[in-house]
């Protein structure tokens, strides 16, 4: 009887810790939908939400700037980045994976070696490079020089590493080209690091800013992070403003993880705890 | 943040294949095919510019048009300069408090978590790891504004919290404290919200590392008598040892590369008198808002090295590349 | 029907970046064509212009001149990197005037400008313009930009409030006045006299340039830590640090709405661009507000001093740099247009003879029926001058470091000690300037 009790207690409190965390957590949020949602006038008036709501925000936002097209820039180039590093870095992650061969070694601890470097190092002479391919300004200067995932190759390589052998073989025995191997039995069978990495690559592109920033010259071409920074600088004061474009830059990335929350958790946590 | 997903272990060669085995055309071609990708980006985006700016960072540049070789001027200037120091200063101690504040708080929710009777853990899990999903960026605009003294969020429930009976006697928190404007709570307030952003980007590492432990070590430690905190010594601790040191070291490596979050929280500046000016950001601004491409390589190539001394270190110490077998 | 091998989340994010992508593709903007590309930071001088372009299009039939707003901070990084990498450069930049001096960095011909000087004496500008003004856009006796105003300041106040307690406005002269007022009005937490910033150096440098002081000399020295600028300082913080504190400072926009509604802050620093923002932020104080010239540091002395400031720099890689010319000429100058533009921005132009028009002499209902370009027009021929260097962004920022550092001093040990710290960190700061300078081969 004791023992349920004080077992009852520590139960308790935890649950009782763990609401507090989440608390915490969701305040912000929640203060700033309240914020998108409150008249400017009355946005320090009341601490979340006004009695009367307002979408004003929103519309001044709409009106200011081409601010869906900034969000069909973000979509276009995460999604776009996202495709094409899944299909590059798993493609290289099954060569890593499945196959031996001459400089296999030297090759992996490049790829590692550019994990730890700090990608600010090379941005001077990037941009130089990419100014005398014409690539300034341009998606292809977002998307192209971070076509290959070191990280992607890695995860891929780790998860393909779990596929029996067997299946290779009896698949060229059957008379597949490596790249039909690749295509219609290790990718289908990788599903969940497929949907992890894709949300992985998504959200980073999608909330990459130094980049971007300097790549970027004209506005039709920005990127949320960009556009909303600008805004910043030139309605700095306008905070109504600023939350809608927060929150609206905010939420694909939300829905796209909350579809993908299980595969995302599974996938990532495979590398790093197998590993 | 950039994710390391390596395995630190030596790979264990497999024995060359006997020549009656010998591997077909296409499947000896195909890998070099499969990596062509990456190693033609890295060549032409990676390599390249990597030994060009190894270059630069001896000379000092307005642009293309004009460079003056300047030999080691650039390292010297930069060690000397206080504003560089005062980068590194910040910057190390936002790495400091971002490894022993946010791991623990992150490994004692997924502690929380990992209880195997509680209920509605996928939701919890999804609450604390919804800050990451917002981006450095977005945070760093949301909070600029929580920040605001007197009448933004923060202030207010401090505020109001320490007004509380009870609490009141440990010193109340003025409504009017100013987090972004005042030198000394810049870096605080660059930590707290890292702190609301990563941790439970940290806890799901730890959460799927407790998870994976295996069950019959904690029965065998009760076994032979051990209490909770024992339990958690002996057993829990060294099986999740290759995940928190993954985790330590992505941990480093990020808070090293710190840029985005102060640069949006102090509206496009390094704060009162420097407070959050980080490496990187150091480099930004005097690399490309200045114009001295040159000068912006050196610290790029400073930052580079201090950061793989610091990795390499980390993992030495802390025996990643003594395998995991205990 | 086969399911697509990488998953739905692949194919959903396929499908997405293809349906993106065709959008943008049919969606591109035009081609740029326009004769002049015109960038500028302020949301109100690109209203402004905007509505004036079509007739300067129509003067001058077959150019077309496309407006962009940069933000501020991203306008110098923007402008700096489309300069080095040669690309999009445009054709003309309003740039603010902090960080105008650090395009003069490079030897004088990489300079990305225009040299205006001799137009500008042709034009008859040198003499029709208040001369202070060409200063910051100097760099080795070679003029770049076209000063867009002078910016006086005057103090924006509470008269309601002023009214209330007695006090006479026409008797406060001097900052000793001031202070003595600010001292009575001021209630800890509850009313600060004026809104000053302990560590923004925009305050201090304004009155570092009433007393005739500033961050360079004409030849591009150091002097943000001479006899002139430690007096001020020493000055300048204990009003706003320590128990005698008349000043504070909250932030913009919605805060400082509520904070001016509320009576916390009383006066506010105003220069003419402000006054207009003041109009717009804060309309529930209309009729309330009055302004009064700055307070003299010694009777009689200089009853204004300067804040912020645009320039407009015609690029090298304009094609068609008489053209773009003209159009300065007729945004800055053209006197049917100043009138509205005066009312819409209250912004005083730098040219003298344009303050006579009567738009200026209008009395404005929100500031208690004052004239109010007539006011600032009487102080604009006195505003001080002010020397750049291509470090000027840096030493704004040093001197800022130097301001939160002695303030910090004060608030933890008062005047003990004061003067000899102040000197110190002022020649500190200084130094770390002067070596950057020393460290520019140009």
């Amino acid at each position: 009887m004791k023992q349920d009790w004080r077992t009852a207690v520590v139960r308790g409190v935890i649950y009782l810790l763990l609401g507090l965390g989440a608390a915490i957590t969701l305040t912000p949020a929640v203060w700033l939908v309240a914020a998108t949602t409150k008249r400017p006038d009355d946005l320090f008036h009341y601490m979340f939400f006004a009695p009367r709501l307002s979408l004003s925000n929103f519309r001044d936002l709409f009106h200011t700037v081409p601010f869906h097209r900034y969000m069909i820039n973000s979509i276009f180039v995460a999604s776009t980045t996202a495709i094409v590093q899944l299909f590059l870095s798993s493609l290289a992650g099954f060569a890593l994976a499945k196959y031996e061969f001459r400089g296999k070694r030297p090759l992996m601890v490049t790829m590692l070696a550019t994990m730890m470097i700090p990608g600010q190092v090379v941005m001077a002479p990037l941009y130089e490079l990419l100014y005398r391919l014409h690539f300034v300004d341009t998606y292809q200067g977002l998307i192209i020089p971070g076509a290959v995932s070191v990280f992607g190759i890695f995860l891929f390589r780790q998860s393909i590493l779990q596929i029996p052998d067997e299946l290779l073989h009896a698949a060229r025995i059957d008379g597949c080209s490596e790249f039909r191997i690749y295509w219609n039995i290790i990718m289908p069978v990788s599903k969940p690091m497929i949907g992890a990495f894709c949300l992985v690559s998504f959200m980073g592109s999608w909330n990459s800013f130094l980049w971007p920033q300097i790549m970027l010259h004209h506005s039709e071409r920005f990127t949320l992070p960009i556009a909303l920074n600008q805004l910043v600088g030139i309605y700095q004061q306008q905070y109504g403003m600023l939350m809608a474009g927060t929150l609206l830059s905010v939420l694909p990335v939300v829905v796209l993880f909350v579809l993908l929350q299980r595969e995302f958790v599974a996938g990532l946590t495979a590398g790093a705890v197998k590993g | 943040m950039v994710l390391n997903t390596s395995d630190p272990r030596p790979k264990i060669p497999r024995p060359a294949a006997p020549k009656s085995q010998r591997l077909p055309l296409a499947q000896r071609v195909a890998p070099y095919v499969f990596v062509a990708p990456f190693v033609i980006t890295f060549s032409l985006f990676g390599a390249w510019p990597l030994v060009k700016s190894l270059v630069l960072a001896f000379y000092i540049t307005n642009g293309p048009k004009s460079q003056v070789f300047v030999g080691w001027a650039n390292f010297r200037y930069l060690l000397a300069d206080p504003d560089f120091h005062k980068a590194v200063w910040n910057t190390a101690v936002f790495a400091f408090w971002s490894v022993f504040l946010q791991l623990p708080l992150a490994l004692g929710l997924a502690i929380l978590l990992s209880r195997p009777w509680l209920r509605g853990r996928e939701a919890f899990r999804l609450i604390f790891f919804s800050p990451n999903l917002l981006g450095q960026v977005f945070v760093g605009v949301l909070f600029s504004v929580l920040y605001i003294p007197q009448y933004g969020l923060l202030n207010r429930a401090l505020h109001a919290l320490t007004s509380l009976p009870v609490i009141r006697t440990f010193g109340q928190i003025p409504l009017d404290t100013k987090w972004l404007s005042n030198p000394a709570l810049v870096m605080p307030a660059i930590v707290l919200t890292s702190l609301w952003m990563y941790v439970g980007f940290n806890m799901i590492y730890f959460l799927a590392a407790l998870q994976a432990v295996d069950r019959d070590l904690y029965e065998a430690a009760i076994v032979d008598g051990a209490g909770p905190w024992h339990q958690f010594l002996a057993v829990t601790l060294p099986s999740i040892k290759p995940v928190a040191i993954f985790v330590l070291v992505t941990a480093t490596i990020g808070s090293f590369q710190l840029f985005e979050l102060p640069y949006l929280l102090l509206n496009n500046t390094a704060g009162p008198n420097n407070a959050g000016l980080t490496v990187v950001m150091y480099l930004y601004d005097r690399g490309f808002q200045i114009g001295d491409l040159g000068y912006a390589s050196a610290v790029g190539w400073t930052l580079a090295a201090a950061v793989l001394l610091i990795s390499l270190a980390q993992m030495k110490i802390t025996g990643a590349f003594r395998g995991t077998g205990e | 029907m086969r399911s697509f091998p990488f998953g739905n989340a692949a194919l959903s994010l396929l499908i997405l970046s293809i349906l993106t992508g065709t959008w943008l593709a049919t969606h591109a903007p035009p081609r740029r064509t326009a004769t002049l590309v015109f960038w500028t930071f302020a949301s109100q001088h690109y209203n402004a212009y905007l509505k004036a372009i079509p007739a300067f299009e129509a003067q001058h039939p077959g150019v077309t001149v496309q407006l962009q707003l940069v933000s501020n901070t991203a306008l110098a990084s923007r402008l700096q990197a489309a300069m080095l990498a040669d690309v999009d450069v445009p054709d003309m930049v309003e740039i603010e005037i902090s960080s105008a001096g650090t395009f003069f960095r490079g030897p004088l011909k990489d300079v990305g400008f225009l040299d205006l000087t001799e137009r500008i004496h042709k034009s008859g500008l040198w003499d029709g313009m208040v001369r202070a003004r060409f200063a910051p856009y100097t760099s080795r006796g070679h003029i770049f930009g076209l000063p867009h105003d002078v910016h006086p300041v005057q103090l924006a106040y509470r008269r309601d409030i002023f009214q209330k307690e007695g006090v006479d406005v026409s008797k406060i002269r001097t900052w000793d006045d001031f202070i003595r007022v600010g001292r009575k009005l001021t209630i800890p937490n509850k009313r600060y006299m004026i809104e000053l910033s302990d560590s923004d150096p925009s305050n201090l440098e304004m009155c570092l340039f009433q007393r005739d002081g500033g961050y360079f000399d004409p030849q591009g020295n150091c002097i943000f830590d001479n006899e002139t600028a430690v007096q001020t300082m020493l000055w300048y913080v204990p009003l706003v640090a320590g128990p005698g504190k008349i000043g504070n400072n909250l932030g913009g926009g919605q805060i400082l709405t509520k904070a001016v509604e509320d009576g916390y802050l009383l006066c506010l620093i105003c220069p003419d661009w402000r006054s207009k923002s003041i109009e717009t932020d804060i309309p529930r104080m209309a009729g309330k507000m009055a302004l009064m010239p700055l307070p003299a540091v010694t009777p009689g002395g200089r009853r204004t001093s300067t804040w912020g400031g645009t320039m407009l720099g015609i690029t090298k890689k304009c094609r068609h740099p008489d053209l773009a010319w003209a159009l300065a000429l007729y945004l800055y100058l053209d006197k049917p247009q100043l009138a509205q533009r005066f009312r819409d921005t209250n912004i005083l132009p730098a040219l003298r003879s344009a303050w006579d028009q009567p738009s200026f002499r209008e009395p404005r209902s929100y500031w208690s029926g004052q004239p109010l370009g007539l006011l600032y027009a009487r102080l604009a021929p006195h505003v001080p001058f002010q020397y750049t260097s291509p470090f000027i962004a840096t030493a704004k920022a040093k001197l800022g470091e130097a301001l939160v550092a002695c303030v910090q001093y004060y608030k933890e040990h008062g005047s003990a000690g004061f003067e000899p710290f102040v000197r110190a960190k002022l020649k500190q700061k200084a130094d770390d300037v002067r070596r950057l300078i020393a460290r520019n081969p140009y």
